[in-house]
């Protein structure tokens, strides 16, 4: 809707207004009825509104309502790719292995037992005896053959990285068998959602993207009972769950589009948890009472991103970057010119902890400890004093230093995130410091979409974002391989390297833990690869971006983080807090919380409507009957 | 009114609506991006991965093959699937348009009333108490912007005074049905319509007091009162009538744009409209679905336009010969 401008005409004098008393008396007389209609309205409106019962046929349920910031954008695991869709699987599929809640260590799951063969390639799974999916079909080694198999062969997006390698059989009804063409360190772990054969074998590979996925059959301790889209997702507790029916009856996701609102309605008590706190409500909300707010880390960076230089080239065959960038030891000034503890207390609010290592999985045993000797300390004149040292002169005396042998003054371009709160301010401070040591910068703002297509092209020097890494390290590291360098110019965004950098001895080491089977061992080798990563500085690594979530504490008790004392207790890897809570007794129902005193919102409405119709009518009639 | 009048109107409308359609294609491809790295960015998805779903998205092709594919699927009334749900868009559209509806629809039409209502009051008693206080009021309102409007009201009586919930459309899991289910959503649709109804307000109560202060002082009136008759009935039956016109006319206009929806009202209590839609399509970007809530959009504009230029010569001979 669109306000159009109101230009008043010239006003010329108005035609003179009779002024009978008998007319102003009966104008003053019908006056009276409208304000009196007005009045009653809202009067009414506010005690029926305040008074109206409770109209919600679910009291008797109890209700466990989560806020948050996005809509689930698909019920179907093999499509679906926003956040809450991963809770709402993560309670729906039970997996042939779980995840510890302090650790992710794995834990039985659909399989209580696994042995593997000595070459680590094959692995033998026991399942539970009597599993059934919701619907009372029983779950066997054929459903887990089937899911593993298919989203393989099909390469379902949320599948395909785990189960690339892996060909699955079923001896019988309770054994599965993995055969894994390559030695895969991931292994026993085994966490895609099984979906229920029986279900999945009616829809071609044609038609599974365009499948809903509200059959609501799982095997998880909740499954899907209704969705509203941009309402509601309502959850109900699954009784054949092999754990034993959860300790409560549904749960509620809820999308808020204002997070203010979202904050609100916590406080309230309309709902129990909530995600995605905006962090100026988070500090409000941290002293209020029955309401405790946590920093859920896992794993989660912002990073500052420098060209690089070796992906995409110029016309010219001269790389995108900066000549400037391409020489470590400027990017080693850039890394000493950023004050990580000032950027986290003055521009990101005080949320997050500043980090060194690039963190590249949920778990923090993956990220390694920079040793105080190589740390890129915020040292202002050390930046000043390296970047001296590599002949880099302000030839020109204008305050921003040249190229070497008399070249161009060093301007770097700044690509910043619109859609990232932190983004701008972040800017600020850092354009600020690189100043001091003699860099000039250019900041342009781009939309996420934009700046995905810049980054391909390379068409930036600098750039903040960040990254929310898996449980395993794999595919986080595979992300800065040379493999992917923006390669091909008519398709400059179908890459991940977003730093334009890459080392081959970093390569060689991803390939070797690739396939490392002894985890100390493999935990040795990412260390020493993000060791290196860390001094090639083509990454300054900000902070660890947490999620800001909050929890009511007078209806649940359970609350359980992932990982342990760190990690976020909603919207984790498995999220075991949804089977873990157990109800308050003798705490209300929840289930939206406020009563209906709907009847107040109509009674407005029509009293108000009525009023101005019998108005105009009172007029009308008045008028018509003097005619 | 004439047969060539009208069809000269409609066959308008419908070069219009070819225009927006060839332009909605372009709109939003002018801006740089990739939807597939954009929507999938961190998924961990292979190169293979990424490739079908830019075919699968129609993305590969050249731009002109895209175009024509568009044009065709377009004439199907086929809006093509959301890059992001993998939803229809006309389904999308169609669950979208009748929360919308429900809302812009009942605070245009009451903001209209009451706005009308209010200029009548307040250019008859022109330069009277009443006239001060209501177009301060109408001018405050206005000069509001309503997503700050909304907010406020959010805070007074959703959170201190807890009278309406906080936003959605239903309670969050309900199951209400029939009579409870419509008390339901008219509670949840109170603040969002009467921040709407407030904003708009203003435009109604301004316009038709300033063209009221137009017709006073034509000739008629003075020989209405001439004749004798009561003030109240010169006002009611000789000068709104022929003030109305500007306010038909911007009435007809602004039901077009009933369907384009509130963005910043709907974002701010959650509404799950079309405006709603519209702010999150963009973020991806999602091309079909802006694509197809565009087209909506226009439609139902170009539409409203007709309606109002057909009407305004109806009422209004002079506007057909002229």
């Amino acid at each position: 809707m669109q306000k159009t401008s109101i230009i008043e005409r010239p006003r010329t004098p108005a035609t003179p207004q009779p002024s009978s008393g008998r007319d102003s008396s009966v104008t003053r007389a019908k006056r009276v009825p409208f304000v009196l209609a007005v009045a009653g309205a809202v009067a009414a409106m506010l005690v029926v509104a305040a008074s109206a019962p409770a109209a919600d046929n679910s009291a008797k349920k109890v209700t466990l309502t989560v806020g948050m910031s996005q809509d689930v954008d698909s019920m179907n695991p093999a499509v679906g790719a926003l956040v809450p869709d991963y809770d709402i699987w993560n309670v729906q599929y039970a997996t042939l292995t779980d995840k510890a809640s302090s650790d992710f260590h794995v834990i039985p799951g659909l399989a209580t037992s696994w042995k593997g063969s000595k070459d680590g390639k094959t692995w033998t799974y026991t399942l539970r005896k009597g599993l059934t999916w919701s619907d009372g079909q029983p779950l066997t080694s054929a459903d887990i053959v089937y899911t593993i198999n298919r989203s393989r062969k099909e390469a379902w997006l949320n599948y395909d990285s785990t189960v690339h390698n892996i060909v699955a059989t079923a001896p019988n009804a309770t054994t599965v068998v993995l055969h894994s063409s390559v030695p895969d360190p991931k292994l026993p772990v085994m966490d895609v959602y099984i979906v229920p054969k029986h279900i999945y074998d009616k829809i071609s590979a044609k038609d599974l993207s365009k499948y809903p996925a509200t059959d609501g059959v799982g095997s998880g301790p909740f499954t899907l009972d209704k969705w509203v889209k941009g309402q509601y997702v309502r959850l109900k507790a699954n009784p054949t769950y092999y754990k034993g029916k959860p300790a409560y009856d549904e749960i509620v996701l809820r999308p808020f589009s204002n997070l203010d609102a979202m904050v609100a309605a916590l406080k309230k008590g309309e709902i129990d948890a909530a995600n995605n706190i905006p962090s100026t409500a988070f500090k409000s909300l941290a002293g209020a009472k029955g309401i405790v707010t946590l920093q859920g880390q896992q794993g989660g960076f912002d990073e500052l991103a420098l060209n690089g230089g070796m992906g995409l080239k110029n016309k010219d065959g001269t790389p995108t970057a900066n000549p400037a960038l391409l020489d470590l030891r400027v990017r080693q000034a850039i890394a000493h010119a950023i004050d990580k503890k000032t950027l986290v207390a003055r521009a990101i609010g005080g949320i997050g902890v500043p980090a060194d290592a690039l963190s590249p999985s949920a778990n923090p045993e993956w990220v390694p400890k920079i040793p105080a000797d190589q740390l890129y300390d915020f040292d202002l004149k050390q930046a000043n004093a390296i970047l001296d040292a590599a002949g880099y002169k302000d030839t020109d005396g204008n305050g921003i230093r040249n190229l070497r042998n008399g070249g161009k003054d060093i301007v770097l371009r700044y690509a910043v995130r619109s859609e990232s709160s932190i983004a701008k301010p972040v800017a600020e401070f850092v354009t600020g410091w690189l100043k001091q040591i003699g860099i000039g910068t250019k900041t342009s703002t781009y939309s996420d979409s934009q700046l995905t297509s810049v980054v391909g092209k390379g068409d930036y020097d600098l750039f903040t974002w960040g990254w929310t890494p898996f449980v395993d390290p794999d595919p986080e590291l595979s992300y800065f391989k040379c493999d992917q360098l923006a390669k091909d110019p008519s398709d400059p965004t179908n890459y991940y390297n977003d730093a334009n950098f890459c080392d081959k001895t970093y390569d060689a080491l991803y390939a070797q833990q690739h396939v490392e089977l002894d985890h100390a061992k493999r935990l040795a080798i990412v260390h020493e690869m993000l060791t290196r990563w860390y001094r090639d500085a083509a990454y300054v690594v900000i902070d660890l971006s947490p999620d800001l979530q909050a929890y009511r504490t007078d209806r649940f008790t359970g609350w359980t983080r992932q990982p342990a004392g760190v990690g976020p207790v909603l919207f984790s890897n498995t999220t075991p807090t949804y089977f873990n809570l157990k109800p308050i007794a003798g705490a209300s129902s929840g289930g939206g919380g406020l009563g209906t005193p709907a009847i107040g919102a109509i009674g407005v409405v029509v009293l108000a409507l009525i009023g101005g119709i019998v108005w105009v009518l009172m007029r009308r009639k008045s008028a018509d009957e003097r005619e | 009114m004439s047969f060539r009048f009208v069809s000269r109107r409609v066959l308008g409308s419908l070069a219009t609506l070819a225009f927006v359609i060839a332009f909605n294609f372009f709109l939003f491809r002018v801006v740089e991006g990739d939807p597939v790295a954009t929507l999938f960015r961190g998924r961990n998805l292979t190169q293979e991965q990424r490739a079908t779903l830019t075919h699968q998205f129609g993305l590969d092709g050249s731009r002109a093959h895209q175009f024509v594919s568009y044009l065709q699927q377009t004439a199907q009334l086929n809006l093509g699937r959301s890059y992001e749900s993998n939803e229809l868009v006309s389904s999308a559209i169609w669950r979208a348009a009748w929360p919308t509806i429900a809302l812009v629809g009942v605070s245009t039409l009451l903001s209209t009333v009451f706005g009308v209502l209010i200029g009548i009051s307040a250019a008859w008693k022109r330069g009277s108490k009443r006239d001060y206080g209501l177009t301060s009021f109408t001018m405050t309102t206005y000069a509001m912007p309503d997503f700050w409007l909304g907010m406020l009201l959010l805070v007074v009586f959703g959170v201190m005074l807890s009278l309406f919930p906080i936003g959605g459309i239903t309670n969050a899991g309900s199951d209400a049905t029939g009579v409870s289910k419509l008390l339901d959503e008219a509670h949840h649709m109170f603040l969002p319509c009467l921040t709407l109804t407030l904003a708009y307000l203003g435009e109604y109560a301004l316009v038709m007091r300033s063209s009221l202060l137009d017709t006073m002082r034509e000739d008629y009136l003075v020989l209405a009162r001439a004749k004798g008759l009561r003030d109240i009935v010169v006002r009611n039956h000789h000068a709104v009538p022929n003030a109305l016109l500007p306010v038909v006319t911007l009435i007809a206009i602004n039901f077009g744009f009933v369907l384009s929806g509130a963005i910043a009202v709907e974002t701010i209590f959650s509404w799950p409209g079309l405006g709603l839609a519209t702010s999150q399509a963009i973020r991806g970007p999602d091309l079909p679905m802006l694509q197809g809530l565009f087209l909506v959009f226009s439609a139902s504009v170009i539409f409203f336009n007709l309606i109002a230029d057909l009407l305004y010569a109806y009422l209004d001979p002079r506007v057909r010969t002229g």
